[in-house]
Formats: structure tokens, sequence, C-alpha cells
């Protein structure tokens, strides 16, 4: 479904991916894991369109989409829920979630009806969301928000979707929840590209990872294999 | 000195004073969703009122007129975005500071070519006969700048609030790279801006041409005071701007009247030194840190 094929992109001068290549299986979890600083971030970044890529190719469903603006890319269904969040915060958390579904509802009249069926489905996967739908999402608690990031990035029904440190700077428990989460939106089959810094975790929850060192793929395979690589377990899951 | 002069001199100048609000919200529209304000709004009003007297002497009626004026005010907005601001942006400079400046240098000789230096009247249907309320007298022509400036402001705000498109111009405004990450184009969204932005500027030059006369240096006084209500009030609160504009209109119009028409200037200008000097974001606008 997406397919990210020898990837360069940096600031400037500074390059930072050197050259990425990872797959995500349709109705599969990825995770990608690695230390700061690595091109996690930035290698969803020039996935999304965020920032554009020097080399190389994304193919979202068959698609080249490497060059395009960001907008292009979200409308041929790729979701970006990105680190820390951004959710519009002077807007309420009913049209944060109404933003996400943007590319498919009616400009000006009748956006609410047809997006009532999302909502729902959103409402029901985060209660808490539901009893604050007037409220502005900046006033929302970090793992509220994270919630609703996640809810926005849902409504577009993508076809695949970015998840970018979704339990950073969250409590404990707010992390569990997330993954909880997580792992219900893997049960329902959406495809899903996940950056972690718990590696641990991620890889519970992961049908296929990537280690990223340096801008580039040092190390794949399933969970199991990962954890029997003696060098990842050293770096990430000691 | 009595109350009722004073009253009088404050309605009126209160009422004028709404021309710089509705100038000043203008310059909020584009600095919402681009950080970016057309320096050369003032030539845009006065370019729109020139159209507007143009379609006029046609023989349209008046209710005519004013769509195709706000339409061509959208349409030089687009030319300014176009032309001044896109690319500027693009390559994250401040080269539209310039460009806008030079658009609106070029719009002033265009109209002084096409249509003199003298200032016209401007004919209108609403009558300048003073109706009594209150106690001061008002006239219809005067409340007219009121009703437009207020009918304006609120269909955009309605449309900010109540749309899909206008919720998607408030997300650009609080976060335009997670606006993207949406579907939602930021272009369009500052080329809308600068649509809106044009037909608020164009709606200043119809509501105010038949009081002041059109010219091609009409606008310059009113440029310079509606900037000093954007910076009082700050570039993100339409209601401040209306305050501030009534509250500077009223000012200007008694100091005129007491200390003498020279001094008419003054207070626009000492608002704006305290305002930069005390309270740089605005008396109502949010106190912004920028990040490095």
């Amino acid at each position: 479904m997406l397919q990210v094929e020898d990837l360069h992109a940096g600031y400037g001068a500074s390059e930072v991916l050197t050259g990425t290549t990872l797959t995500v299986k349709q109705g599969t979890l990825v995770a990608l894991i690695g230390a700061n600083g690595a091109g996690k971030t930035t290698t969803m970044r020039a996935i999304s369109g965020g920032l554009k890529p020097s080399r190389g190719k994304v193919i979202l469903d068959g698609q080249e989409v490497q060059g395009l603006d960001a907008s292009r890319i979200a409308r041929l269904g790729l979701a970006h829920a990105p680190e820390g969040r951004k959710v519009f915060g002077p807007l309420s958390v009913e049209d944060n979630l109404l933003l996400g579904a943007y590319s498919r509802l009616p400009r000006f009249f009748g956006y609410h009806a047809q997006a009532k069926a999302d909502l729902d489905r959103v409402y029901d996967l985060f209660p808490r969301l539901r009893d604050r739908t007037r409220q502005s999402a900046g006033t929302l608690s970090g793992g509220e928000q994270q919630m609703l990031a996640i809810g926005r990035a849902l409504m577009a029904r993508p076809k695949v979707m970015l998840l970018d440190e979704p339990s950073m700077g969250l409590a404990p428990v707010i992390v569990q929840e997330v993954f909880r989460t997580i792992r219900r939106l893997k049960e329902e089959g959406i495809t899903l590209l996940l950056v972690e810094q718990f590696a641990k975790s991620a890889l519970e929850v992961a049908d296929y990872a990537y280690v990223m060192e340096h801008g580039r793929i040092a190390v794949e395979g399933t969970p199991a294999e990962l954890g029997r690589n003696e060098r990842v377990l050293a770096a990430y899951l000691g | 000195m009595n109350a009722q002069i004073i009253g009088q001199m404050a309605v009126s100048g209160a009422l004028m004073g709404l021309v710089y609000a509705l100038i000043a919200y203008g310059f909020q529209l584009t600095f919402a969703t681009s950080k970016s304000i057309n320096f050369g709004q003032g030539e845009l009003v006065m370019i729109s009122a020139f159209f507007s007297l143009t379609l006029t002497n046609l023989g349209l009626p008046y209710w005519a007129m004013v769509p195709g004026g706000l339409l061509f005010g959208a349409i030089m907005g687009l030319v300014v975005e176009r032309a001044g601001v896109r690319l500027a942006l693009e390559q994250k400079s401040e080269g539209w500071i310039l460009l806008s400046i030079i658009i609106g240098l070029f719009f002033f000789s265009a109209a002084e070519n096409i249509w003199g230096r003298d200032d016209r009247p401007f004919p209108t249907p609403i009558s300048a006969d003073p109706i009594h309320i209150l106690g001061v007298d008002v006239t219809r022509l005067e409340l007219s700048v009121a009703v437009g400036v207020f009918a304006i402001m609120g269909l955009i705000e309605l449309f900010k609030r109540r749309t899909l498109l206008g919720k998607a111009f408030e997300a650009v405004s609080a976060d335009r790279d997670a606006a993207e990450l949406m579907g939602i184009s930021s272009t369009r969204t500052v080329m809308l801006s600068y649509g809106l932005s044009g037909s608020v500027a164009a709606l200043a030059g119809i509501l105010v041409s038949p009081i002041t006369t059109v010219g091609p240096t009409m606008a310059s006084a009113l440029i310079l005071k509606a900037f000093s209500v954007a910076v009082v009030a700050g570039l993100d609160s339409g209601f401040g701007v209306v305050l501030v504009g009534m509250f500077l209109g009223a000012l200007e119009s008694l100091a005129s009247f007491y200390l003498g028409s020279g001094w008419r200037e003054a207070p626009g200008l000492i608002l704006l030194i305290l305002a930069l000097a005390l309270r740089p974001n605005g008396v109502f606008g949010k106190a912004t840190i920028r990040k490095v």
C-alpha cells in the first residue's frame, strides 16, 4: 500500500535521510524505531509531503506522490497524525474532527450530516472526546489531544495512516491507553506506519519493523526476528 | 463646551472610524492565513472606488454597482497575492512588503492615467439629510457606513464559523502545516483571504466615497489611520478593530473641533506610538512568543 524507495531528504544543505527504503503492506502495522535524530520523523514528513524529498520515490496505492503538496497527498488517502499532535488549538474538538474529513465533505453546508457516521465512530473509540465536542482543542490534556489527533486522522478514512510518536510526553497510564487504541486500529484493518521511541511497546503491536540509524534502515524484520538480533536488543530493547 | 456638541462630534467621528476599522479588518484577514499584509491596501480602496464610480457613470443602479465593486476588489486582491505575495512567501522572504508597496504605486499611477488627478463626487441614492436620534444628528449616509461595515464583517465571521471552508480558513490560520495534512491547500486559503480582503477594501471605498469624494489620494490618510487601528487593536481581533476604530474616529473629530483641524491626524499617530511602546501585540491581541 505504501512503498518508500531510496528516499533522500534534509533541511537545507544537511541531508538527514540518506536512502531510506521501506514497505507497508495493506492491513499491517509497521513500526519504525531508532534513536533520537536517526531520521524517523523526517521520514514521516518526507512521505506526507511536509518536506520535499531530494531523491527517491514514495508510492501510495500504486501512485508516485513524492514532490506533491502535502494537501494533495492527503487527498490521495494518506493521513498523518504528526509529532507533537498539532491539533487546531482555537477550534473546537468537533471542528478538528470535521476538518480531518475535509477532502470528502461539502465545503459550505450539510457537512455535519454527512460526517455523522464517522464522528460517531471516533466518539465510540474515544468516549472522552464526546464529552468535549464544543471545547476548544487547545484546552485538552496531552492525552486527549493525542486521541483527537488520531481521531482526526481516522476521519479521513485513509488508505494509510502515519502515527508519529503518539506516546510523546504522556504519563505512563495514558501511554498504555494509546497503545490499546493502536491495537484496536490494527484490528479494524487500518494500514499503519508507527514511529515510536518506546521500541518495546511498538514491537509488541507491530507486524513488521524497521530500525533506523543515521538516516537509513539498519535492520528490518518481524518483531520476533528483531528480538533475536543482539545489536537491536542491546541498543533499543535493553 | 456642552455635552450635546461633544456627543455629536463623538458619534459622527465614531461612524467614520468604522471605515478605519473595516480597512484594518482587511489586514487581519490576510495576516491570519499568511502572516502578510498588503501595504498597498489604500490604493486598492481607491482604485475600487474609481471602478465603482465608473460603473455608476455607465448607468448601473447603486445596488448593482456594489457587488460589481466588491468583485473588482476581490480580483485586485488576488492580483496582489499572485504578483506580490506568493513568490515571497514560498521563499520564506519578507519581499511581500516591498512588492505590495510597488503594486500599490502601480495602481496609483494607473488610476491617475485612467481617471485623472481630480477629486470627484460619488453619487449615491442614500440621503445626506440629518435625522435626529437620541439628541444627536446623524445622516443616513453616515449610518450606511455602519450598516455596511457590520454587514460584511458579520458575514465573513459567520462564514468562518459556520461553513467547512471557513473552518479550514481558521485551521490554516492556527497551523498551516497541520492544515495541509488534512488536505487543505494553504495556497488556496491564502488566495481566499486576499480575495476577501480586496472585497473588504472595495466596500470601504464605496462607503466612504460619497462622504469624502473620490480621488487618487483619497486613501492615503485613511490607510495611515487603519494601520494605527490594526496595530493598537492587534492583528487578530475583529472585535478589537471595531472598538479602536470608533474610539479613534471620535477622538479625531473632537481633536479637530477643540484644537483646530490641523490636529486631526494627531490622535491616530499618538495612539500608534503608545501602542508600539506599551502593547506591541495590541490591546486586544494575544501575546505571541516568536519561537526560534
